[in-house]
């Protein structure tokens, strides 16, 4: 067992409070970072490997490193705590738990841009998260690890927690600041990027919370440590949330690019019944397309994944046995998407609905010969035509079941019964 | 887009054809501007893009996705295909997508026959749909979200431009969207739809039949109406329209996209106003008045009866009013009868303003200097707004203020006594007293000429500054940043208002704020702005006692005062008043009715019976804007031309051959007998107008490459206009807590507009407007019913509180038959003072 890093505080009593956090170790990594040069942090972040947790995997270091540099230009860091993708539950597990990484990290990544400013976008749904966040920014506010002058290193840096709207688009990082800005959550079209025109038109970095609690960890035991955890091109610690069929779902820290045999049989003791084998497994949020058995030896890391046409997205692996309907399945997911497009573009706006009916037809023993062309002809266009990636990831998941799963959907149609159960 | 001049250029292949733009040209625009169709339905050259409508997808060689041409700027090199079977399949998809949902009740729809929708899918479209799923319907039944639209979400393609247009062009922020996905819907809040401003762009720019205009709800489809391409005849900011008829009624008036300095807006006066000519009051025949009633006679009657009536009188014994609402062909050949024929100088054209103001504005203007135009104006650092409430006033030029000082780096300074609605886009506001336009531009001027800026303004403190300060009510931080933000512009855009004219102490600090300005090496331009639709024309066709056409010198007659007090003393035995309502727009409406009634022979040619008709001896039937041709001269000094789209009602005549029928009774080569000849006459006097053309439409596209500028009249070659000083206004001596500021209405122009039954439809009553917190220390609120008590009139009316309106300030439209605003004032009293008392 690797020691762990992001979730070492999770079920420990008070693992919220400063004094426990500080007790153990906690805001050395800030204090020192307080006393570097705020490039020699980007480089550290660079050189560690650290990729974007949040989905599409982009070097960290990298994505700070497009801010303007010029010190009188007002810049932002915003924490995009909106999650929501059915299967994600990593980020919550921090931030209930231990708020205090999480504004560490934060304050650390605040100082390298030069961001006098940050805001954490948390899911409006996350009441108590919300609740425990303030708690722990009025502890660091009283303790001098925010607000003016931090640790009389001259820094100033102010902390905001922004309740989110509701919608699942919120999490779109162009969204999120639209929202934050008191407008409808819609996407905004890029470019301009965040980094050049993000929140008010400044300057903006937006990470997910498991990317920005990684921080401390590599400021205090270094890059190389990071790096040479888990694959070369995707190192570090990973939170996989399992869920589905399997006999111990939860929340499980493990070295990026542990396989998914690993993951489904060692950590999480096996399938959930006995004679109901695995039939398929999502490796990362209901958007990542499904992977079936034949696959169980890849590595869930963002290479290996996308090397087999699915990606690890935020971690969030959804586990089927046998007794699950591949078509209700994608229904559901399906309905979720159509649910949560904001409305903005009309492939999406429209399509996803369309998509959405014409399943709920093939579950309901309703369907008609030539509704699977019909599906791949709504998906054609849908797919890459999109304002943002919701619509892509709405065609993503039904494309991945549709492969595999044909005359599972063929059956539906043919015999107006599942065949799975 | 307009270019700057200064952009570098870059290549890029649009479907194989090399073509060489501007770089960060759109490459929507790229390829229309090459010659290549891309069909879209967010997109609005005036609006920012959103790129969600999806139809403009192409495809860019070595990128994996299509992407949006409308938010995509080129890049050199850039390889674009705009017709690949790729693009031409995702087109047909998004159309599908779009129909998915859509009501598909075209047979019933206004829109249909003039349909983006439908159009495109006819060209574009699957000709085949695969939708077989139940629709998602918004409502059963349209709705109506004010006296003019209604609305059917059923039609909607979710392109936006409606709330878009609403917050980024009118900036009332009405609409919104609510609901995601596919039950996003663009509309609002009941207690938001209170505030819309009926001005119906929503309408305009909606591709499909969503949004719709009310008043012609089934009333025609679009190919049985007839429609003529015309100038709005409300105020001079001169928006292009098409007016269009079915069946000898006008229907509805539309803008169009990329046409005239309005593009696709107009306001609600232009866009539901236009049904005056509908009337049925229409004057139908000509009258004479024989033992004190009006009798119908024949044209050859009525005026050989004014040919025997005016013969024999000397030029003084005559005077003519004309109105600003006359086309320019009109107007030169009124003057030209009035001087040329009858041998009178006596000829006005403004009612409400002296002879003198209007010398000293158009000096102080720079008039004569030939045309500004609008967009000229707005490419100035700073944009200084004086004299008028233009979001009311002129709502098209709120519009583009609005639009263009987002879009661009650029001071928008407003001074007005009375908030509105184009003060969120401004950076400075000066709050200032009624009549001291002067005092404003005063301190301004000893702001600028306290030297170095940063050092600065200490001087401030003198004497004079401090008087004026007091007269104007301004603070003297406002003043220093107004000042500051001028003296750091190099280029300053004076909009001046008619405020000017009815308070012209402000026309003298106009003049010297534009000669300093110069003087430092700035370059300045002033743009007169103006309440009716002809009346810079009609001042250059010297239809003014003081100058000629063109400014020329002339011998001096009488304006409309002079005329009137002649009138009283008996010394006018004859006036001729055409268009005009003399009675209800002079101020003193006792003293105009008792002087009219002096007049020995009065002619009135007008179209309604107005105060002033029931009083004449003559009534001469006129005809409206959409009844004859000509021309209009509008504020910037452009102009433009009027298309007859309907016959005049009975015997009425257009006003050209009424005012040539009275010029031949008295020598018959009066002429020319045609307005275009007339026209040509004037290029010929008016050095001036010499390259006016009507061949000009305005519309700009790759084959004339015409801009902003061409049209715009030239500079008179020696203008004889004397600028005089002018005393101070002042108010009327009574206890009275309001002083009365007068203007136009946001929905009304002068009186013609009250003949329109759909602008009467949106407000009913006449309204007096003060600032919130007069209202709260007097214990009244918005919509409350008040008593309007002058010196020497009252009236009973609604209440509106503005905030941010100056104290003491009470603003009520000249537009109101039940008010008439010209009832409080008495001549050579001053401005009106009026208490606001609740009726309870």
């Amino acid at each position: 067992m690797m020691e762990k890093v992001l979730l070492k505080n999770l079920g420990k009593a008070g693992s919220h409070t400063i004094a426990n956090y500080i007790a153990g170790g906690g805001y050395k990594a800030f204090t020192t970072a307080l006393k570097m040069k705020p490039d020699n942090i980007i480089q550290m972040v660079k050189d560690s490997g650290l990729r974007g947790r949040g989905g599409a995997g982009f070097s960290t270091g990298l994505k700070w490193s497009f801010i303007p540099k010029d010190p009188t230009m007002q810049k932002f860091l915003c924490c995009n705590a909106d999650e929501g993708e059915p299967g994600t539950f990593k980020d919550r597990g921090i931030i209930d738990h231990d708020p205090h990484m999480l504004i560490e990290g934060m304050a650390i990544s605040s100082y390298a841009i030069g961001a006098s400013k940050s805001y954490i976008y948390i899911r409006g749904e996350f009441v108590f998260g919300a609740e425990r966040l303030q708690q722990a920014i009025d502890e660091a506010y009283a303790k001098g690890f925010l607000g003016k002058n931090i640790q009389g290193s001259g820094f100033d840096h102010d902390m905001f927690v922004h309740r989110g709207f509701g919608a699942y688009i919120c999490g779109e990082e162009t969204a999120l600041l639209e929202s934050i800005e008191g407008y409808r959550a819609q996407p905004r079209k890029k470019p301009p990027f965040p980094a050049l025109a993000g929140l008010y038109g400044k300057p903006t970095v937006i990470n997910n919370v498991e990317t920005l609690s990684c921080i401390p960890a590599i400021i205090e035991k270094g890059p190389e440590w990071f790096s040479k955890m888990g694959p070369e091109k995707s190192p570090g610690p990973k939170i996989y949330g399992v869920s589905g069929h399997v006999k111990k779902p939860g929340l499980y820290e493990l070295p990026m690019g542990t396989t998914a045999k690993d993951l489904i049989y060692n950590h999480c003791g096996g399938m959930l019944r006995d004679g109901k084998p695995l039939k398929a497994f999502i490796p990362g949020g209901v958007s990542a397309p499904m992977l079936t058995p034949k696959d169980i030896d890849t590595a869930l890391d963002f290479d290996s994944l996308a090397a087999k046409g699915s990606m690890l997205g935020s971690g969030a692996v959804i586990v089927m046995d046998s007794s699950t309907c591949m078509v209700k399945m994608s229904y559901i997911i399906n309905r979720f998407f159509s649910h949560e497009s904001c409305g903005k573009c009309t492939p999406c706006r429209d399509g996803t609905p369309w998509l959405t009916k014409v399943l709920k037809r093939i579950e309901y023993g309703e369907g008609r010969p030539g509704d699977l062309d019909l599906l791949d002809g709504i998906c054609d266009n849908i797919f890459g035509r999109t304002f943002c990636p919701l619509g892509d990831g709405a065609v993503m998941a039904l494309r991945g079941a549709l492969k595999n799963f044909r005359e599972e959907f063929q059956y539906h149609i043919d015999h107006k019964r599942c065949m799975a159960s | 887009m307009r270019g700057t001049g200064y952009a570098e250029m870059v290549t890029v292949k649009i479907n194989g054809k090399e073509i060489t733009v501007e770089d960060n040209t759109l490459i929507l625009d790229a390829a229309r501007g090459a010659g290549y169709e891309i069909p879209t339905f967010c997109y609005q050259a005036d609006l920012m893009g959103i790129g969600s409508c999806r139809m403009c997808l192409v495809e860019i060689e070595g990128q994996k996705k299509l992407q949006p041409s409308c938010v995509t700027p080129v890049l050199h090199g850039m390889s674009i295909n705009t017709d690949s079977s790729t693009v031409q399949t995702a087109r047909a998809g998004v159309l599908e997508f779009l129909l998915a949902n859509h009501a598909m009740d075209c047979p019933v729809c206004d829109k249909g026959g003039e349909c983006e929708l439908q159009d495109m899918v006819h060209k574009h479209g699957p000709h085949k749909g695969r939708h077989a799923e139940p629709k998602f319907k918004f409502h059963e039944k349209d709705y109506t979200l004010s006296p003019v639209i209604i609305k059917n979400s059923n039609r909607c393609v979710q392109c936006m431009k409606c709330v878009r247009v609403c917050r980024e062009v009118v900036g009332q922020n009405v609409l919104g969207a609510l609901g995601r996905g596919d039950h996003q819907e663009p509309t609002s809040f009941f207690k938001h739809f209170m505030n819309c401003e009926m001005d119906g762009n929503c309408i305009e720019v909606c591709p499909v039949g969503c949004f719709m205009r009310l008043p012609y709800r089934y009333k025609s489809r679009p190919w049985d109406l007839k429609g003529s391409d015309t100038i709005c005849p409300f105020c001079a900011t001169g928006c292009r329209m098409v007016i269009e008829e079915r069946d000898g009624a006008l229907l509805r008036a539309k803008a169009q996209l990329g046409v005239g300095l309005n593009s696709e807006t107009l306001c609600a006066r232009g866009r539901f106003g236009q049904d005056f000519v509908n009337n049925p009051e229409r004057i139908t025949q000509p009258l004479i008045k024989r033992y004190g009633k009006l009798e119908p006679v024949t044209w050859e009657e009525a005026i050989s009866h004014i040919n025997v009536n005016l013969s024999g009188l000397s030029g003084e014994q005559i005077g003519g009013i004309a109105s600003p609402r006359l086309t320019n062909e009109e107007l030169y050949l009124f003057q030209k009868l009035m001087r040329g024929v009858l041998d009178s100088p006596n000829i006005d054209s403004s009612v409400r303003f002296s002879p003198e103001a209007v010398e000293g504005f158009v000096a102080a203007t720079g008039m004569a200097e030939g045309g500004v135009s609008v967009y000229d104006c707005m490419d100035a650092d700073t944009v200084f707004i004086i004299g008028t409430h233009l979001s009311d006033e002129n709502p098209v030029i709120d519009y583009i203020v609005r639009r263009i000082s987002a879009a661009r780096r650029m001071n928008v300074i407003i001074a007005s006594p009375r908030a509105m609605k184009l003060d969120s886009s401004a950076n400075t506001v000066l709050r200032h007293n009624l009549a001291s336009e002067n005092a404003v531009l005063t301190t301004i001027i000893i702001g600028l000429n306290e030297g170095k800026l940063g050092e600065a303004l200490k001087g401030m403190h003198d004497a004079q500054l401090d008087a004026n300060l007091k007269a104007s009510g301004l603070s003297a931080d406002s003043v220093k940043d107004a000042v500051k933000r001028i003296a750091a512009s190099e280029s300053v855009a004076i909009f001046a208002g008619t405020d000017f004219l009815r308070y012209p102490e402000g026309i003298t600090g106009l003049g010297i704020l534009k000669d300093l300005l110069k003087s430092r090496g700035k370059k300045v331009k002033v743009m007169p702005v103006l309440d009716r639709a002809n009346q810079r024309g009609a001042w250059e066709m010297g239809v003014h006692p003081g100058f000629g056409p063109g400014y020329t010198q002339v011998r001096k007659g009488l304006g409309t005062e002079g005329m009137l007090e002649a009138a009283m003393k008996g010394e006018l035995e004859a006036l001729y008043i055409a268009g005009s309502d003399v009675a209800s727009m002079y101020p003193d409406e006792d003293f105009a009715k008792s002087a009219l009634s002096k007049v020995k022979f009065l002619i009135v040619q007008d179209m309604f019976m107005s105060e002033c008709a029931r009083q004449a001896n003559v009534v001469l039937p006129g005809a409206s804007h959409a009844e004859k041709d000509g021309t209009f001269t509008n504020q910037e000094g452009r102009a433009q031309i009027i298309k007859k789209l309907l016959t005049a009602p009975g015997k009425a005549k257009q006003d050209i051959n009424i005012i040539r029928a009275i010029g031949e009774s008295f020598d018959r080569s009066f002429g020319p007998k045609h307005f275009a000849l007339v026209l040509d006459e004037i290029r010929k006097e008016v050095p001036m107008y010499s390259e006016v053309s009507l061949a000009f439409n305005n519309k700009r596209n790759t084959e004339n490459k015409l801009d902003n500028r061409t049209a715009l009249i030239k500079a008179a070659e020696a203008p004889s206009i004397s600028s005089g000083q002018f005393a101070a206004a002042r108010a009327e001596e009574s206890g009275a807590r309001f002083v009365l500021a007068t203007g136009n209405h946001l929905f009304h122009s002068g009186r013609s507009s009250r003949k329109s039954e759909t602008l009467l439809g949106l407000l009913k009553g006449a309204v007096v407007e003060i600032s919130d917190t007069d209202a709260s220390e007097l214990g009244l609120k918005n919509g409350d019913k008040v008593r309007v008590k002058g010196t020497n009139f009252e009236a009973q009316m609604t209440l509106i509180t503005k905030k941010g309106t100056m104290r003491g300030v009470a603003f009520l439209a000249e537009n109101f038959d039940e008010a008439p605003v010209n009832r409080y004032f008495r001549r050579g009293k001053g401005i009106p003072r009026v208490d606001i008392i609740k009726t309870i």
